[in-house]
């Protein structure tokens, strides 16, 4: 199913940055920054999305993300509505195209989708008349973080093109590193996956729909010629589930220790989707480092999904 | 009721014929068949009441049998019944369907193995043999009552998709079997590899996000139920074998003389784990190398996969496409096709597992897995004739001579005297898939608004017609083509 068609058209629902051209990433930067200059007013609202309605299905936990489009929407004047599948329907056994179909009746605009299931912000796009945006799906994608990602270096770096991003962790179960790989190759930037093997897996699944990335198991081979690291997440159960020795010889061979953190220059930008494991993946010292952006991206994902909802719903 | 099937091209691989003629029917049995040049001795037929079936542009051979069909009678009647079933196989070319155990209550007694039995008999549209559960309520912790199951019929004993993951009594039940001369009929799925699994595990699962079913999950268990079956001296039959890696276990296996039959299914046959992509598919850059190099003896390469079978008509992670074994990749496509060929794979078998729409119109991964496979299940199948990588005999092979083997039986044939179990179908006529008109409750299939060539035209089990389309063969009807 297109979620754009070709033609300057609008886009209807924004499922994966996989179907974006680097002139809309550009374009949808553009607007962000308008948007931050919204959000450094006294009144942090304009009247854009005024009578439209939106929900944020969160079939997912997620505080950060759901506080992030909610503040977006606000910001927009838009009414949100939060449904979190926790005490809703859902446990009374109700499908997702029931709900979808009732969120419809009920005459949402916009549904912004958490869900644990890869995949299934297409099936509620298949069910919905308005837009969907996806706010994180299984291990498939995460648009906005990946687009705040984008704005975020961007806005630092000055350009993406050309940029080195060491994307490292646990990129198998990573739909931050999925759609970072859409935004960043068709952005230009050079991008390396490292992690350990088993957190991986072979280099051809990855290179056969990326072909430019490289893949690493040794992060102190590549570590010096990054200028960006985008640390992930390494959930603790990936260890009870037998994918890692012990979490300190991840930290060993993979953390982004102090030693490390020496070793990067101090134009390097560190990077982290949160939340954060701190001694683990990434020590404080490397978490709290001037050259750390990590509440920066924060602050960015508003103006990012301001960006969207407007292009969307305005 | 006498009938004399006209004109057709008579394919009957267990005479090795393959001829223009006619097949002359009746009290249920073929009475005689009538090449060309016997036309002379067929005039005195004609009279008494024989109805005249046109068969000119068609293929007349024996009914098909299907080793691997889920009827989910007794239990699970809102997905398929044993009439619904057996009327979509008859649809399909069918006269023989194994019927797979039922979930709830399943065939571990010799009291639901009759109920199937005369169900089937009262109700179905062709002939049901039962495979009896292997363990106790299909959940591989104790053996079922094996001698019981094949007082009372079962062909065979299986618990259907559901690996026996304890190989220790996977030996017990093959030696068990074997004693009784029935084939454990073994699913291969290493539980623990594929834990989790959506779909085949490769570049498409990473693309997507899919949790994966890798390769090595069914070859680790097929090389396992091979070294049980060596060392039992049982007969193994490996069900809907999917990989390259599967293939090439079971031709060494067989080259050393174990007893290792095995069949694959029309769509592990035909349809890749792209199809999963759906829509996707269209801006995604094909595989680099194309395994399948178009084979020179190709006569029609314009019917290969691409133009005929369009993934991208589907949405992205449509939950038709989930089916287990997963859709693997265009190698082991190519594998399971020369499998089939060289007769490593002795049949084709639909795997036919309907869901209702509750079932599928769900989240990728919560989605049963199943296709509804009976009433497409030629036409795939045809699709290697098409592209030119097997020949029509040994197609129909794999549909008749190749699973009646599998089951110890002489073959399903049109030799005089044999149970009239015929089908007779148009190899050429190309139609749409509609899902909503299929006879199956289970409209599970990624195939529909696909073109497919190769239609069922008329189908007879034992001397009756079950099944036939438009008037086929009628003075009225339009020609085959």
């Amino acid at each position: 199913m297109p979620t754009s068609s070709t033609e300057r058209s609008r886009r209807r629902h924004v499922i994966d940055l996989d179907d974006f051209s680097a002139t809309e990433i550009e374009e949808i930067l553009t607007t962000t920054e308008s948007m931050k200059e919204v959000l450094s007013r006294e009144i942090k609202q304009v009247p854009a999305l005024r009578g439209r309605t939106i929900v944020n299905m969160f079939y997912e936990d997620s505080t950060r993300t759901r506080i992030s489009f909610e503040l977006a929407a606000r910001a927009l004047s838009a009414n949100i509505v939060n449904f979190s599948a926790r005490g809703s329907s859902v446990e009374k056994g109700e499908s997702l195209v029931d709900t979808v179909r009732t969120l419809q009746a009920l005459g949402a605009d916009v549904v912004v989708i958490r869900h644990s299931q890869s995949g299934a912000p297409y099936l509620v796009a298949q069910h919905f008349r308005g837009s969907v945006i996806n706010a994180g799906d299984g291990r498939h994608a995460h648009p906005t973080q990946a687009l705040l990602d984008l704005y975020t270096m961007r806005e630092r770096l000055g350009q993406i093109r050309g940029v080195h991003v060491l994307i490292l962790g646990d990129v198998v179960h990573s739909r931050v590193a999925r759609s970072n790989l859409w935004g960043l190759t068709r952005m230009g930037a050079r991008v390396t996956l490292c992690g350990p093997a088993t957190l991986l897996g072979p280099p051809a699944y990855w290179t056969a729909t990326w072909p430019e990335v490289t893949i690493s198991y040794q992060l102190d081979e590549v570590l010096s010629s990054a200028d960006v690291v985008m640390v992930l997440r390494l959930q603790k159960e990936r260890q009870q589930a037998g994918l890692l020795p012990s979490l300190r010889e991840y930290t060993r061979l993979y953390g982004l220790t102090p030693e490390r953190l020496a070793r990067l220059g101090e134009r390097v930008l560190i990077m982290h989707p949160g939340p954060m494991n701190e001694g683990v993946e990434i020590s404080p010292e490397a978490a709290t480092a001037p050259n750390a952006v990590i509440e920066e991206q924060v602050t960015n994902g508003v103006a990012v999904r301001m960006a969207l909802l407007y292009r969307l719903a305005g | 009721m006498r009938y004399l099937i006209k004109n057709g091209s008579i394919i009957d691989p267990a005479q090795r014929v393959a001829t223009v003629g006619d097949v002359l029917v009746s009290d249920g049995k073929v009475e005689r068949l009538f090449e060309i040049a016997d036309r002379a001795a067929e005039q005195h037929v004609l009279d008494d009441g024989v109805e005249i079936i046109d068969a000119r542009g068609a293929v007349v051979a024996p009914g098909f049998t299907d080793l691997h069909a889920y009827l989910r009678q007794p239990g699970e009647e809102h997905k398929e019944t044993i009439a619904s079933g057996t009327r979509a196989a008859a649809h399909g070319g069918f006269t023989t369907v194994c019927a797979m155990p039922t979930e709830h209550p399943t065939h571990d007694t010799a009291a639901t193995v009759r109920l199937v039995q005369e169900l089937a008999r009262r109700e179905g549209y062709v002939h049901v043999d039962v495979v009896g559960a292997l363990t106790v309520g299909r959940e591989g912790r104790a053996l079922a009552d094996l001698g019981e199951l094949a007082e009372a019929g079962c062909i065979a004993f299986s618990d259907g998709d559901r690996a026996l993951s304890d190989a220790a009594l996977m030996r017990h039940a093959l030696a068990y079997a074997a004693a009784l001369g029935l084939p454990v009929m073994s699913f291969c799925q290493e539980a623990r590899l594929s834990a989790g699994w959506a779909m085949h595990e490769g570049a498409v699962s990473t693309r997507l996000g899919l949790p994966g079913f890798p390769a090595a999950a069914e070859e680790a268990l097929i090389a396992r139920d091979i070294a049980l079956a060596e060392l039992t001296g049982a007969h193994l039959h490996i069900c809907q074998v999917s990989t390259a890696g599967g293939v090439a276990l079971i031709r060494a296996a067989r080259a050393r003389g174990a007893r290792v039959t095995a069949e694959v299914s029309p769509h592990h046959l035909t349809l890749t784990d792209r199809w999963v992509l759906g829509a996707l598919a269209a801006h995604d850059p094909a595989p680099k190398a194309p395994a399948r190099q178009r084979r020179q003896r190709n006569p029609h390469p314009e019917l290969g996969l691409p133009s005929w079978l369009d993934p991208t008509r589907l949405p992205p992670y449509d939950s038709s496409t989930r089916v287990c074994p997963p859709l693997r990749t265009e190698e082991d496509i190519e594998a399971l096709a020369e499998g089939l060929r060289d007769g490593t794979i002795d049949a084709i078998a639909t795997g036919h597992s309907p869901q209702s729409r509750v079932e599928k119109e769900c989240e990728y991964g919560l989605a049963a897995p199943g296709i509804s496979s009976l009433e497409t299940a030629l036409a795939l199948a045809l699709s290697l004739v098409h592209r030119g990588e097997m020949d029509m005999v040994d197609l129909v092979a794999r549909l008749t001579e190749g699973p009646a083997q599998v089951l110890g039986r002489s073959p399903a044939t049109l030799r005089p005297g044999a149970r009239a179990d015929i089908v007779i179908f148009d190899p050429d006529a190309a139609w749409t898939v509609d899902a909503m008109r299929f006879v199956s409750r289970g409209q599970n299939t990624p195939l529909h608004g696909q073109r497919l060539k190769g239609q069922v035209m008329l189908t007879m089990a034992g001397g009756k017609i079950v099944f036939r389309r438009n008037g086929f063969g009628t003075p009225d009807a339009a020609p085959a083509h």
